[in-house]
């Protein structure tokens, strides 16, 4: 567990009460509660069509205009504008027909006691219709739009549908986790080798539960080339830091895992980027959540995560200025996009935005390398962990 | 000068008789196109066509319910044999030859009577014809029903214009009706729209009282049975009208009218001329009108024809026109064409040009086998692909089979906006526009008598009564087009129903059929809603537009015959 240090300050380590209530609520479901819901939106509609009405099916409205950020709690949510999908409309009844399948496919996963990722719920699904020439899904895309609504329809994750994406990150430091459904095997990240544990998809505790944790804080990486770089310099075991390489965009897997070191463990987060819109974004995703998946914050995002780097102030600190990049047009208006947000409207994430907007410069976390290989683990970070030289 | 004025005088005569011996013939080869002889094809449908119209109009006289037989055997490449055979009165010794066998010795031209046989070359020009190109007599079996029915076999003379007439014997049975058989060579049987059997499905059309049976050279039977049995009234002849008439016509006429004096020349042999418009007339002309007609000059005649157009007459009596009528075009078209849906329309008499009554009728014929497909001929009901309109364009009953471009009818089916019905792509509907003109005096475009000009009046009245009837249709497309919409819609919805209720049964565990059932019933239940919405406000919209537009066009038409 950790502990405490002169450098990671005590209030970080408090975690909002209102949002770590509603968590743990969230958290206690598991399969059979989830299944419960489904019979439950699924008798809705039978009765619906027993009664004599137009059979609906209800789920949030998503999208911009149903997506706000809460300030008292620091995620971005989603408003509580439902939309309706009824079978007798020409334009919802295919819809309607695959939402029911999806519905009946997990609800058979998790009596089953059965997983699968979004691709194979497609092709379970997949088929032609009757004697027709039409298939039930045409593209993924269309499974796993009903697999969103279903999530949101329910209020819930689809990792506790027994479905989940692609997985992606990595995970190393002293840390034991325990794999309850694969014949429980227990093993500590810091003992898997340089390559570390592969996060799954699925990190519910009835699948792996974190036995055990030695670290002070979790350091969440964008690159992999800088994820390696630290394990190499063996930064996990000389700071007891828990080291995450998210790879680019954290996927819902990693993000999930970071929540629950940070609400169940109490961890500090602190997340590592390249100083360009594309790192700015990754960090706001962990920290409050993402628009696309505003209904999941809840189970996903950690408010309390700082941003260590890279920063303008970095190149001006460390004499970085020969080793950054001009901004695209693309980077540019992303950041523009950026100074608009909400959760981005504080005055050092303003200041730090517009001066980049000013100097039209990136800075990549490698350009550390400058300095030399060991830099980063050596003075570049434990420097600022302990002065806490963090944006918000 | 006396000499050289005798040499010539005698060249002239000498000419005039090469003339005439050869007259005959070489006004066949000179005119072959104004006689509708051009085209291998055309030509075949041209001798069916002067065989038919010579039987329905003979049949017609005799007030007999016609039977007429029509068989084509082809005998070797482009040569044909034509066997016709009808029930009418038929054709005596005495009168075969002159029917037969003479070329213009018909009694319709100068006569203005409404006939089919307008144009063409008449059953002589056949004989002509199939002398010219293939050596033959054409065989002949007759028979008026009193007496031993006769057979021969008729040429015609080429200098004298005169029937030959060989192998006359008389047969063992009594017979009434005619059988003509004729061989033709460098003509060509096809079944296209300008074919033989197109002729006659279209001549069964208009003609519900006759039944028409063909046998065509691949050996099908093909019957059009009668729809009717009312034999139409033979047409009245008609005196000319003074508002069409022109010099020539007063010269030609004068000089072969029975009256003594130029006044009741032109009461008797007029129509609508009293003694009003004579003391009219007398003021407007420098000569007495108690002159012999047959000494009348050109220029009395012009002065006549200059006063005719200051005189307002009455307009011509309609007595003369021949209608099929609605409900007889309904059932013939619902027999020939076997549509789904028919609208007819009978127009009352108009006239065009001051002085001529004509009459339109329409029918349109929506769905099921209406229309030109364009695939074989073997499509589903609602299947509007592969089929083309089409347009079935007759005067006096005749099908015009030729020159649908220029004819008036086309271009007032053409110009009518055929969207405004519930028709979106009129060449690509399956509908049969059924257009009959009817008049003493059908105003063709040309020599060959296959298109009728575009008078306005004639425009203008086409297009009226094609307005008429594609409202009744756009009714019936309309309400067509949602049903199948409707169809399609509950097609749509059941389709996913097995498997919504298998999903939901798997759910809930409740019975996979009854949910099955019941979300039919709801499709059924929404879609019935729809139905009554639709109907109300389409029709609606429909009349109001519609009915307001015809009544202008009614108006128009009013302005111009005052």
């Amino acid at each position: 567990m950790a502990k405490k240090k002169s450098f990671v300050k005590k209030s970080e380590r408090k975690i909002s009460k209102a949002l770590s209530k509603s968590v743990a609520k969230k958290e206690k479901e598991g399969p059979k509660e989830i299944a419960a819901r489904i019979k439950e939106v699924a008798r809705g509609i039978v009765k619906d069509i027993e009664s004599g009405r137009n059979p609906r099916f209800k789920t949030k409205q998503r999208g911009r205009g149903n997506v706000l950020f809460d300030e008292k709690l620091g995620i971005i949510k989603l408003g509580d504008k439902d939309t309706t999908r009824t079978f007798l409309n020409i334009a919802h009844a295919r819809k309607f027909l695959q939402t029911m399948l999806v519905m009946s496919k997990t609800y058979e996963y998790l009596t089953n006691n059965k997983t699968a990722s979004i691709r194979e719920v497609y092709y379970e699904l997949k088929h032609t219709i009757g004697n027709t020439k039409e298939n039930t899904f045409e593209d993924q895309r269309e499974s796993d739009a009903c697999i969103v609504d279903l999530e949101h329809s329910i209020d819930t994750i689809r990792e506790k549908l027994n479905v989940h994406a692609n997985p992606k990150g990595t995970l190393y430091g002293d840390i034991t986790l325990v794999d309850r459904q694969h014949h429980n095997d227990t093993f500590n990240c810091l003992k898997l080798g340089r390559g570390g544990w592969s996060i799954m998809s699925r990190i519910e505790p009835h699948e792996i539960e974190i036995k055990k944790v030695n670290a002070k804080y979790v350091l969440v990486i964008e690159t992999s080339a800088m994820y390696e770089r630290l394990v190499e310099e063996d930064f996990a075991r000389k700071n007891k830091a828990i080291l995450v390489g998210t790879g680019g965009q954290a996927a819902r897997g990693t993000r999930r895992l970071i929540h629950r070191l940070h609400f169940e463990h109490k961890l500090p987060v602190y997340v590592f980027t390249d100083g360009d819109p594309y790192g700015w974004y990754i960090y706001s995703v962990i920290k409050q959540g993402s628009m696309a998946l505003a209904a999941h914050s809840r189970l996903l995002a950690c408010p309390e995560a700082k941003y260590i780097g890279m920063t303008l102030e970095d190149v001006e600190d460390y004499g970085l200025q020969n080793v950054t990049e001009k901004m695209k047009p693309g980077d540019i208006k992303r950041a523009k996009e950026l100074l608009a947000y909400e959760w981005f409207k504080n005055k050092p994430w303003q200041k730090e935005l517009k001066k980049a907007l000013q100097l039209k410069i990136r800075i990549e976390q490698q350009a550390l390398a400058n300095k030399s290989l060991e830099f980063v683990a050596k003075e570049y970070l434990p420097k600022k962990i302990k002065n806490r030289e963090f944006l918000p | 000068m006396e000499g050289e004025l005798k040499k010539e005088i005698i060249t002239g005569e000498k000419l005039a008789k090469e003339f005439k011996e050869h007259s005959v013939a070489e006004f066949f080869k000179k005119n072959r196109q104004m006689l509708g002889l051009y085209g291998k094809v055309r030509t075949l449908t041209t001798v069916v066509h002067e065989y038919i119209t010579n039987s329905l109009d003979a049949c017609e006289e005799a007030r007999i319910l016609p039977e007429i037989e029509v068989k084509i055997d082809e005998l070797g490449p482009e040569y044909y044999q034509i066997t016709v055979k009808d029930n009418g009165p038929g054709l005596t010794k005495e009168t075969v030859g002159k029917a037969l066998g003479k070329l213009l010795a018909g009694t319709k031209f100068h006569r203005l009577v409404q006939m089919r046989g307008q144009q063409g070359i008449g059953a002589s020009g056949c004989t002509m014809l199939s002398q010219m190109t293939t050596g033959k007599a054409i065989k002949v079996i007759s028979g008026t029903g009193k007496g031993k029915a006769f057979a021969c076999e008729i040429t015609i003379d080429p200098k004298r214009n005169e029937p030959k007439i060989e192998n006359m014997r008389d047969l063992d049975r009594n017979f009434r009706g005619l059988m003509i058989q004729a061989r033709f060579k460098g003509v060509l049987y096809r079944e296209s729209v300008m074919g033989p059997l197109e002729y006659i499905r279209r001549t069964a059309i208009a003609n519900p009282h006759a039944k028409i049976t063909f046998r065509s050279p691949k050996g099908e039977k093909i019957v059009f049975n009668r729809t009717s049995t009312y034999i139409p009234k033979p047409p009245k002849a008609m005196k000319p009208h003074p508002a069409g008439i022109t010099v020539d016509d007063v010269v030609t006429m004068a000089h072969h009218t029975k009256a003594k004096k130029v006044s009741s020349f032109l009461k008797n042999d007029f129509e609508r001329i009293g003694d009003t418009a004579l003391e009219k007339i007398q003021k407007l002309v420098s000569f007495d009108l108690n002159k012999d007609p047959k000494k009348l000059t050109w220029g009395e005649a012009e002065q006549i024809v200059s006063a005719f157009r200051k005189i307002k007459f009455l307009a011509p009596s309609a007595d003369g026109l021949r209608p099929i009528g609605e409900e007889r075009i309904r059932k013939s078209l619902e027999s020939i064409v076997q549509p789904e849906y028919v609208v007819t329309l009978t127009r009352p008499p108009k006239v065009y040009a001051g002085g001529y009554p004509f009459q339109v009728e329409i029918g349109i014929a929506y769905g099921g086998k209406a229309g030109i497909s364009t695939n074989g001929n073997n499509r589903t009901q609602s299947e509007e692909q592969g089929v083309k309109v089409e347009i079935m364009r007759f005067a006096n009953r005749a099908p015009l089979l030729f020159d649908a471009g220029n004819c008036a009818i086309t271009k007032a089916v053409h110009s009518i906006d055929w969207k405004r019905y519930g028709v979106r792509d009129l060449e690509n509907t399956p509908l049969t526009i059924f257009v009959n003109f009817i008049s003493v005096h059908v105003p063709y475009t040309g020599a060959g008598k296959q298109a009728i000009a575009d008078e306005d009046e004639v425009m203008e009245e086409l297009r009226l009564a094609l307005m008429v009837c594609a409202r009744k249709t756009a009714r019936y497309i309309s309400a067509k087009r949602a049903e199948i919409e409707r169809r399609m819609k509950r097609d749509m919805f059941y389709k996913y129903i097995p498997e919504i209720a298998e999903a939901l049964s798997k759910i809930t565990k409740k019975d996979k059929e009854k949910i099955a059932k019941k979300l039919e019933w709801l499709v059924l239940t929404k879609l019935k809603l729809e139905k009554k919405e639709e109907k109300s406000s389409k029709e609606l919209k429909v009349e109001g537009k519609d009915s307001k537009k015809v009544a202008k066009g009614e108006e128009k038409i009013a302005e111009k015959s005052r």
